[in-house]
């Protein structure tokens, strides 16, 4: 008896992806990510203990006379003054700061009518010195 | 034969999602030109805490979605706050527009104060360049 050996017909079939529905999607959130990001500026900080004018008049526990640096404006121009220095510059603050002893701390009294800029210019100048104790005292 | 339904769906549940949580990212921090200053440069950035922004003409927001409020208004909001947490613990982030004047942010300073409040950070912009010790 002879067999016929049946030649098994096997169909291949391909599996095959579309992919362009898939790049349409990658390239439209792109597009979005790009369209929205807003490109943060890096911040900092810079930190200091708050007294008033009230409080260090009140303030009878401390027994030493505090550092102080007073920003001003005299005709219009802003002025760093340290004792009886007046110093026009933050560098020239910087330098004045340095020679003094940090382990007191210092207090930047700054005047209402100056921009924001000058006041904390010179809390960064007091932190670049190394005061580690930097108190701002609002004047009205 | 490939269903786009459900893709489409998929999107458009992404650009959502996405839209809203940048919203919220961005609520906080108004767009300000914060003084150009190193900052404190600590290695490991802190927890922000209460923002109060005070923009160039001197209007203070806490979220840029709120409206300008009075000193009044933001002493209001502050006891709010400040009853939860407590104010000696209270982390506070001053982000004062450099073109401010003071007599705004010692205004706030001293509201603070006066609310129990210890000390405050005061934000600055890290500048692009950094100049060379």
């Amino acid at each position: 008896m002879r067999f016929q050996k049946r030649r098994s017909r096997v169909r291949v079939d391909r599996l095959t992806m579309n992919l362009a529905s898939m790049i349409d999607v990658t390239f439209l959130l792109l597009v979005y990510f790009i369209v929205s990001t807003v490109m943060a500026r890096p911040e900092d900080q810079l930190t200091s203990a708050i007294q008033t004018r009230d409080a260090e008049s009140a303030g009878a526990e401390i027994d030493y006379q505090p550092q102080v640096v007073e920003v001003v404006a005299i005709d219009g121009v802003p002025f760093y003054v340290i004792g009886n220095r007046r110093l026009g510059d933050l560098a020239g603050l910087r330098r004045v700061l340095e020679d003094l002893p940090t382990e007191l701390g210092v207090f930047i009294r700054v005047s209402a009518d100056l921009p924001v800029d000058f006041a904390l210019a010179a809390v960064q100048a007091a932190r670049d010195a190394g005061f580690e104790q930097v108190t701002y005292v609002p004047q009205d | 034969m490939v269903e786009l339904t459900p893709m489409i769906d998929v999107v458009f549940l992404l650009i959502v999602f996405f839209m809203v949580t940048s919203e919220f990212a961005r609520d906080v921090r108004a767009d300000l030109e914060l003084p150009q200053l190193e900052g404190e440069q600590r290695p490991e950035p802190e927890e922000a805490g209460l923002i109060i922004n005070i923009r160039a003409d001197g209007a203070i927001v806490l979220s840029v979605s709120d409206e300008p409020m009075d000193l009044i208004e933001l002493g209001v909001r502050l006891r709010a706050v400040f009853s939860e947490e407590g104010a000696s613990e209270a982390r506070v982030l001053v982000r004062a527009d450099a073109r401010a004047s003071t007599t705004r942010l010692n205004e706030v300073v001293r509201l603070l104060h006066d609310a129990g409040v210890g000390s405050t950070r005061m934000g600055t912009e890290v500048p692009s360049e950094r100049s060379a010790p």
